[in-house]
């Protein structure tokens, strides 16, 4: 398998904005490597939420290349960017957006079932999972029993539990405190370079920054290399 | 899918217990009043339905009703003997209990005791072919303390008769049916009146013996036996109202239960973007919602079921209450595709509902 699993090539995005088309997104090309932590930063409306939808394959572009795995999904169905979001994405979100009514493992057991079957096998993987962020004594607690930085780890967990080449992280760090954002975004990044994932976060905060391989900044619909730590 | 939506129902208890007891007390409302109806319905016509009768002739006037219909005897025995068709009488009687002033109210039928009209008497004898006074009646005049071997005393024609056997089934127009013979019955009316039957009946249908009759007898119209229950006002009535009750307790179920869902369902729309965003597709999402509905409403509806059963027996037996297993699970298959379709409807939201929400905003 390839060392680059998410490529996007020249890809456009267009909105409708009353009468005009603007442009949300031009020509914008970008890698993420497996093993390497991206950060994505930029004013808001300078189109982070628009980048990461279409890497995420959330949103279909109006123009360019989308690869994932090496397969161009630009072009896909809804059901099958479905797929491809359940196989080869894990996405982290603002809040955890956990399910409500499943304990902790009961989270991880069904993108499982989503995706594949529930064994013993699955049942290890989601033990490692949870002992990995440090929640292996809250796995038969319920949402609403956990702190927000606990939530977060669920949700790191659940994003790795079908073993995507590709994460994604929409501000994971927006609804937590300055100590707790920095533990987060650190199990992050040692979970991506661990399991050799390709990891792209997209952030207002600078504080998770020094954690990252490489820094972009969006800029007018393209994306800008603004560091690059060795 | 299966265990995720049981998962739902049992964290969200309360909500899901108050769709339940909608459902319960929608569906045992629906069961009590279609048993309601069933036992008016028999208390009212089942001497009627149970006859072995395919027509009635009644006089063309008579609006289809037996009591307003009369031949006189004299041009009823003009027609040759013959036994596919016999004579009724049919007359609402109130008798009195002979060594006390207690009352019943019966609906005498004058028949031959041989003939076909005569039902089955299931405890005691049949009424003898003589003049004797003697009545069969049915078995639920019994709640009135009438056993075998009491009197019933006729006021007007000053007539007592000798209970001599029970019968079933045979109620018309919520009373008891006592049946006479034909003999006892001329002798009832006795002088006062010329003596008449009320009805003509036809066991089968018979285009000669049809025509034969209206040859013999001019004035009347032959009557089909359903349109001699039509033509019963109070059961007309009775039914259209209560089976008008049903299809709005239905309807208003569908709405109800329609408005519930979707509330839950537009309660639910983040977290189905969410999953939609982490690769859940419809068809999990649609699934894991109506199996929640399915489990939720097969055990209210059984429930309804049991608690009508329930309710038959601690309900007194003068209560004209019939459980009719096969009407019950019609309505409880009724109210199981009302209860789906009402979810099904709100599925649409589901379907509409953007993953893209999941992420913080779209620019």
């Amino acid at each position: 398998m390839s060392q680059i699993p998410l490529q996007l090539e020249n890809i456009r995005k267009t909105f409708q904005d009353g009468d005009k088309e603007v442009d949300i997104i031009k020509s914008l090309s970008f890698e993420a490597k497996k093993g390497e932590l991206v950060a994505v930063v930029g004013p808001s409306g300078s189109g982070k939420s628009t980048f990461l939808s279409i890497a995420g394959a959330l949103l279909s572009p109006d123009g360019g290349r989308v690869i994932v795995n090496g397969a161009d999904i630009a072009q896909f169905s809804e059901k099958e960017r479905a797929d491809v979001r359940l196989r080869a994405i894990g996405f982290i979100f603002q809040s955890a957006n956990l399910v409500p009514f499943l304990k902790v493992k009961d989270q991880l057991k069904m993108v499982k079932e989503l995706a594949t079957k529930w064994g013993r096998e699955a049942k290890e993987e989601a033990q490692q999972l949870l002992q990995s962020v440090g929640l292996e004594h809250r796995m038969n607690h319920y949402p609403h029993q956990l702190s927000g930085g606990e939530r977060q780890r669920v949700a790191i967990a659940r994003a790795f539990m079908n073993d995507p080449d590709i994460i994604l992280a929409d501000e994971p760090t927006a609804s937590l405190d300055g100590k707790r954002s920095k533990e987060i975004v650190e199990l992050l990044a040692n979970e991506a370079k661990d399991k050799n994932k390709a990891a792209i976060i997209v952030t207002h905060d600078e504080a998770v920054l020094p954690f990252c391989d490489r820094i972009y900044m969006m800029d007018n619909g393209r994306l800008i290399l603004k560091e690059e730590m060795i | 899918m299966l265990t995720h939506s049981i998962k739902e129902i049992c964290f969200f208890k309360l909500r899901y217990i108050l769709i339940g007891f909608i459902l319960f007390f929608v569906a045992a409302l629906v069961f009590i009043i279609n048993g309601l109806a069933n036992g008016l319905a028999a208390e009212n016509i089942s001497s009627l339905k149970n006859m072995n009768a395919e027509a009635f002739y009644i006089a063309k006037d008579a609006n289809n009703r037996i009591e307003q219909s009369r031949f006189s005897i004299s041009d009823v025995e003009k027609i040759s003997k013959d036994d596919r068709v016999e004579p009724l009488g049919l007359q609402m009687l109130s008798l009195k209990k002979s060594g006390s002033n207690q009352k019943v109210d019966v609906t005498i039928m004058a028949v031959h005791p041989k003939g076909f009209l005569m039902p089955e008497v299931t405890e005691g004898k049949s009424i003898a072919t003589s003049k004797e006074p003697q009545l069969v009646v049915n078995n639920s005049i019994k709640d009135d303390g009438v056993k075998i071997g009491d009197e019933l005393y006729e006021e007007n024609s000053e007539t007592t008769f000798t209970v001599v056997g029970f019968t079933e089934k045979e109620t018309y127009s919520h009373t008891p049916v006592a049946f006479i013979s034909l003999k006892s019955w001329e002798d009832m009316l006795g002088s006062q009146v010329k003596p008449y039957y009320n009805a003509l009946v036809l066991k089968n249908d018979n285009q000669v013996v049809k025509s034969d009759v209206k040859g013999s007898l001019g004035s009347g119209v032959w009557v089909s036996t359903d349109d001699v229950i039509k033509g019963m006002p109070s059961h007309q009535a009775e039914q259209t109202s209560l089976n008008m009750m049903l299809i709005f307790l239905i309807i208003i179920a569908v709405f109800v239960l329609g408005a519930f869902f979707y509330i839950m369902t537009i309660q639910k729309m983040n977290q189905f973007g969410v999953l939609k965003a982490i690769g859940a597709k419809n068809g999990y999402l649609i699934g894991t919602t109506m199996l929640q509905v399915f489990f939720i409403s097969v055990v209210s509806i059984s429930v309804a079921v049991g608690f009508t059963k329930l309710m038959q027996m601690l309900l007194p037996s003068s209560m004209p209450f019939i459980f009719n297993g096969v009407l019950i699970l019609t309505y409880a298959g009724i109210l199981m595709v009302v209860s789906m379709l009402g979810a099904l409807l709100s599925t649409v939201n589901i379907i509409k509902v953007d993953p893209l929400q999941a992420i913080g905003r779209v620019e």
